[in-house]
């Protein structure tokens, strides 16, 4: 193994925390061929003579199977706890958990209808499976004003909070929202579609969802993000409440913890194929506090599923915590594509094609719908 | 909401199968759990009474014919209440093919550990690499047990018993290093870098050969050694009476093997790497226990000139379940 490639791949490991996570990328790079040198080079060779080949064309380039995404975070148990309403007034509801929520602000919204995801297996827009359960969670920040969480700043606390309710209710645009005191408000109905996600990507072992208003809850933090910030950009009675809510829901739609995202992590542009368009929970998500697995290490599934690309502002506005998976879905573009035989650009491109054929046939069912109503 | 959490933890095993006991690795919550059992067995006389003796106090045993087999770690107080040796399935780092009984026994140990599996279940045990200059002569040992676990629903992979050591203690080098595992019957070494087992191998004189040799020389039963050994020997220059003389003699003696067996081994390999040359080494197994052990080794390391140096020699963090925290490891990564 050349001296640079053992170095970077050594590198690389090194950033991986968790030491099942390491072994098994180390195992993945560094592992012996099952040939032997000379055959690697014969395969070189006619590897390099077929692409020197005038039309030569590798065979059914759009029918090949895509692998499904490695798993690399801790191995996932997923809890799913029991905890059911105690409680309901018009105004309050109260959990076995201990979570409390005000539904004062709480609106209607264009019920969630079935949606479309699709298989990892065979990534084909004209083939997709439905859905209707919510598969999963988005974590936002609200990006408003904050004042100091300081006694004296009660009053300046409360005025601004209601003021975010109020914003956050006119435009519909998540599901929750934990205000700094730790108070959860039901927003949008759970049985409807929430503004928070927009242009989105994520997926788990089995299938891709694209654009997460339809599959996602949304939580919102009333918080900013604070660049290159360790330490959650959230009060500990904020955390505290986003972690009995999202147990709430987990158990009640039996979410699984993979699913359990930021907005940094699917948030993408197709205008110019780059993901982190939103960077809010880009680097410090409580994902522990909230009894999750720390999803910044899987490698985001934009890039690996659709081959998006990110660029230095989305790597300076973003933690190390989330480089790791950038750098996982790097690793897994350049192994698959040494897979298919094909160049990087190229397999990057098959991968982009394949998006923009999804994003077409939404667009054309939305349509579709719009007319038939 | 327990029973869930031990059955959802449960997505892999890891299993040591060592000459004097077999370790069950899992995980628990983010760390791990270990099970033991002594790879041992004893036969004592049947009655009724002590049947039911057995049962009550859930000593593992079988009933076979006019006698009890008592299997596992009760073994070892039985051999020492009815004054006689305990028997071994294995011997050497395999199965001992000197006892009649080695194969259902071991089963039945295994069996004491594991529960069948349902939904196929990853498991990774450990197997000796091959004694040093002598021809490898592991397939039926690796094959049995594998047949055994395969029996049981697993699904079941092998790893070198001294690249556990590495999966289980050099993660911070990037299971880069030399793990070596000093058990019962085998001190088992390998090379790994980045992960991929370099060189590994074996050498006949490990825990079994102190025990024995020592039980000669003092006319002790070798169990009684084992269990001096186990409770208060030390390797500090100073004994407090024969047996403890004779035991530093033997461990002397194994460690200068072992070492000369490095020297063997990486002076003739062609895939050492060639930089990179200063490697972490970990030393592990019940018979790296005794105190002062690591210090002997150090020294005899430091001056038999090897083409290796040691960025650092320690022990491992908990040296009797390495190997099967290792394996488990090794099966995590797989899934």
């Amino acid at each position: 193994m050349p001296f640079i490639t053992r170095n970077l791949i050594a590198w690389r490991a090194k950033r991986i925390e968790d030491p099942v996570a390491r072994l098994r990328y180390l195992q993945q790079k560094a592992g012996p061929s099952p040939y032997g040198k000379k055959w690697r080079v014969v395969a070189g060779l006619l590897l390099i003579g077929c692409v020197l080949i005038p039309g030569y064309k590798l065979a059914n380039t759009k029918e090949r199977a895509f692998l499904p995404i490695t798993r690399v975070s801790a191995a996932g148990v997923d809890i799913f706890t029991n905890v059911w309403l105690v409680d309901k007034t018009q105004d309050f509801e109260t959990y076995s958990n201990g979570l409390r929520i005000d539904n004062r602000y709480a609106v209607p919204n264009e019920p969630r209808v079935p949606y479309p995801v699709y298989p990892r297996a065979a990534l084909d827009a004209s083939r997709p499976e439905s859905r209707s359960q919510p598969a999963g969670i988005v974590f936002h920040t609200t990006e408003s004003d904050q004042a100091a969480f300081e006694a004296d700043q009660n009053k300046k606390l409360k005025r601004i909070g209601e003021e975010v309710l109020g914003f956050v209710k006119r435009n519909h645009c998540y599901h929750f929202l934990i205000d700094r005191f730790g108070q959860v408000f039901r927003i949008v109905q759970e049985s409807d579609l929430a503004n928070h996600s927009g242009n989105s990507v994520w997926a788990d072992d089995h299938v891709v969802y694209v654009n997460l208003n339809a599959s996602f809850f949304g939580i919102a933090f009333e918080t900013q993000t604070q660049k290159g910030q360790d330490l959650p950009s959230a009060t500990a009675a904020q955390v505290h409440s986003a972690r009995v809510l999202t147990q709430m829901l987990r158990g009640k739609y039996r979410i699984p913890a993979a699913n359990c995202v930021t907005h940094a992590q699917v948030s993408v542009n197709p205008s110019n194929m780059l993901v982190g368009y939103h960077t809010d929970w880009s680097g410090n998500f409580p994902f522990l506090e909230l009894g999750l697995n720390d999803n910044y290490t899987a490698p985001p599934a934009a890039i690996a599923a659709f081959g998006f690309d990110y660029d230095p502002t989305f790597v300076h506005a973003t933690g190390a915590r989330i480089w790791q998976g950038l750098g996982l879905a790097e690793d897994q573009i350049r192994s698959e594509a040494a897979a298919q035989g094909l160049p990087v650009p190229q397999y990057r491109s098959i991968l982009q094609k394949k998006y923009k054929e999804i994003i077409a046939a939404l667009k054309a069912s939305a349509k579709e719908k719009s007319h038939a109503t | 909401m327990r029973h869930n959490d031990k059955v959802n933890n449960n997505t892999a095993l890891g299993l040591d199968v060592g000459t004097s006991r077999v370790c069950l690795a899992e995980r628990s919550g983010e760390g791990f759990q270990y099970e033991t059992q002594l790879n041992a067995f004893v036969n004592i006389p049947y009655s009724k009474m002590t049947e039911g003796v057995l049962k009550k106090e859930k000593v593992p045993h079988t009933v076979n014919g006019t006698e009890i087999v008592v299997h596992g770690n009760e073994s070892d107080r039985f051999a020492d209440l009815l004054n006689v040796e305990t028997r071994r399935t294995m011997s050497k780092g395999v199965l001992n093919p000197a006892e009649p009984d080695s194969l259902s026994m071991i089963r039945k140990i295994v069996e004491s550990l594991l529960d069948p599996s349902k939904d196929r279940q990853k498991l990774c045990f450990t197997v000796p690499a091959a004694p040093l200059g002598a021809e490898e002569n592991l397939t039926y040992h690796e094959a049995t047990i594998r047949q055994i676990l395969s029996d049981m629903g697993y699904e079941v992979k092998s790893i070198n018993e001294g690249l556990a050591v590495v999966y289980s203690e050099l993660e911070s080098s990037n299971y880069t290093g030399i793990g070596i595992s000093c058990g019962g019957g085998l001190c088992n070494v390998c090379l790994a870098y980045l992960s991929v087992p370099v060189l590994s191998f074996s050498i006949p004189k490990a825990g079994d050969y102190i025990d024995n040799n020592t039980a000669t020389v003092t006319g002790e039963r070798s169990n009684r050694v084992r269990i001096v050994k186990e409770d208060s020997f030390h390797l500090n220059g100073f004994f407090a009476d024969k047996l403890q003389q004779v035991l530093g003699v033997y461990y002397d003696e194994m460690i200068q093997s072992l070492v000369n067996g490095m020297k063997q081994a990486f002076s003739n390999s062609r895939s050492l790497p060639k930089s990179g040359r200063n490697l972490p080494i970990v030393l592990s197994g019940g018979t790296a226990l005794p105190e002062g052990f690591r210090d002997r080794f150090e020294k005899i390391f430091s001056e038999a000139e090897l083409p290796i140096t040691a960025t650092e020699i320690r022990l491992a963090a908990d040296p009797l379940h390495s190997s099967a925290k290792g394996a488990l490891v090794a099966a995590l990564a797989d899934l």
